[in-house]
């Protein structure tokens, strides 16, 4: 059977396995781990003590705690992925067994933080290299060993890149004529232009 | 199969028969935590201390029961075969049955162990992709071409390295497609009569 938070895609044997280990926990301390959960995915420190006290009434095993972290983090960063609402979310957690009251508690947590999940997944999407600033210097050549005379502007470009995996900044210098740097600044421009089509 | 050891290493071993039966447990059980974990002089020194004798000589032994569990775990040698092969040493029956036990205890671990030290391969770790239209470009604007761009994340003793590839959607299909084939190959005739006969 197909889901819309997997993908439209069958849902995997283990978060299967895990809902029974979901439906033992109160609702009301399931909507407590979800924020924890969420403040993990959102990356801020997860309070794992915090998570253990309250699976402790539920008498779950080590093991257990850690399968419910992580079958909360993949319906919660699964549905965000497939841009699933709340509702659709609760109605396919109940076809799995989940009972009412955990889905629709686990529901209103993720409605709360779905925006700022996918903007977190969005920022952490494949990139393979980002621009990090740019320094720039305008000297004025007066002479050189060839020419007595030269009096040209040049420009000098610093480009500082950040290497996309593990934030090494390499940087990439240029010197440019004038009519070289007008040339570059004007087909930047028309970039800039087709881009400010789009959004 | 009978196990060779050389002079030195009997030299080695020959100090084994002056300890007591307890004393031999102990330095097999350094010899097992020195495969386990790599070297730990402290351990040495203070077992030397514990017996009374030098540090070289408790060193030495431990060396050659190394050596004699390895190379007997490695080749997988029956018992009768262990006991003609330590025969040589002219022990005596008593510490002849401990050193037999010590290996058939540790045997199992051993293999595993040694198994890992085979060379390997970049193996898999992750992957991360992302899908991209190309609009227009400094030649040519109006365009629609669509390009998937993949970051394989490979591992290789510890060594994290990344491969960037760039593909359009064809031949990710026809890759996609290769793959499956690859993997339908396990269903033939002959690979499960392979797979039959070794397991």
């Amino acid at each position: 059977q197909r889901f819309r938070f997997c993908g439209d895609l069958d849902c995997p044997d283990w978060v299967l396995a895990e809902i029974s280990t979901l439906a033992k926990i109160s609702s009301v301390k399931l909507k407590l781990i979800c924020a924890q959960v969420l403040r993990d995915l959102l990356g801020e420190a997860i309070e794992y003590e915090k998570i253990l006290k309250l699976t402790s009434d539920a008498k779950l095993e080590s093991g257990d705690v850690k399968a419910t972290i992580a079958v909360l983090g993949f319906i919660l960063s699964s549905a965000a992925k497939h841009n699933v609402d709340s509702e659709s979310l609760s109605s396919e957690l109940q076809q799995l067994g989940l009972p009412k009251e955990h889905a629709s508690g686990l529901c209103r947590s993720y409605e709360e933080k779905q925006s700022s999940l996918q903007d977190s997944l969005r920022a952490c999407s494949l990139r393979l290299s980002q621009l990090g600033s740019v320094s720039w210097r305008v000297d004025y050549t007066l002479s050189s060993s060839e020419l007595r005379e030269v009096n040209e502007p040049l420009v000098h470009l610093n480009f500082n890149v950040r290497d996309g995996e593990r934030g090494r900044t390499a940087t990439i210098s240029m010197a440019l004529s004038a009519d070289k740097f007008r040339v570059l600044l004007a087909e930047l421009k028309q970039a800039q232009a087709l881009m400010n089509t789009l959004l | 199969m009978l196990l060779v050891l050389s002079e030195e290493q009997k030299a080695h071993l020959g100090c084994l028969p002056r300890l007591g039966a307890a004393a031999v447990g102990e330095l097999g059980r350094l010899a097992v935590e020195l495969l386990r974990r790599g070297a730990a002089p402290r351990a040495c020194e203070a077992a030397a201390r514990k017996l009374n004798i030098g540090v070289d000589t408790i060193q030495h032994c431990v060396e050659g029961l190394t050596y004699l569990l390895t190379e007997s775990s490695k080749l997988m040698i029956s018992e009768l075969d262990f006991q003609d092969s330590i025969h040589v040493l002219g022990f005596s029956d008593e510490l002849n049955t401990l050193l037999l036990q010590l290996y058939l205890d540790s045997r199992k671990e051993l293999r595993s162990v040694l198994s890992e030290l085979a060379p390997k391969l970049p193996s898999y770790h992750s992957l991360e992709w992302r899908l991209d239209v190309q609009l227009a470009s400094r030649s040519l604007r109006q365009q629609i071409k669509p390009t998937v761009t993949v970051k394989l994340h490979l591992n290789q003793n510890e060594d994290q390295t990344a491969q960037v590839l760039q593909t359009d959607p064809s031949t990710l299909l026809h890759l996609i497609q290769q793959l499956e084939q690859a993997l339908g190959e396990m269903k033939t005739n002959h690979c499960r009569r392979i797979v039959r006969n070794m397991k």
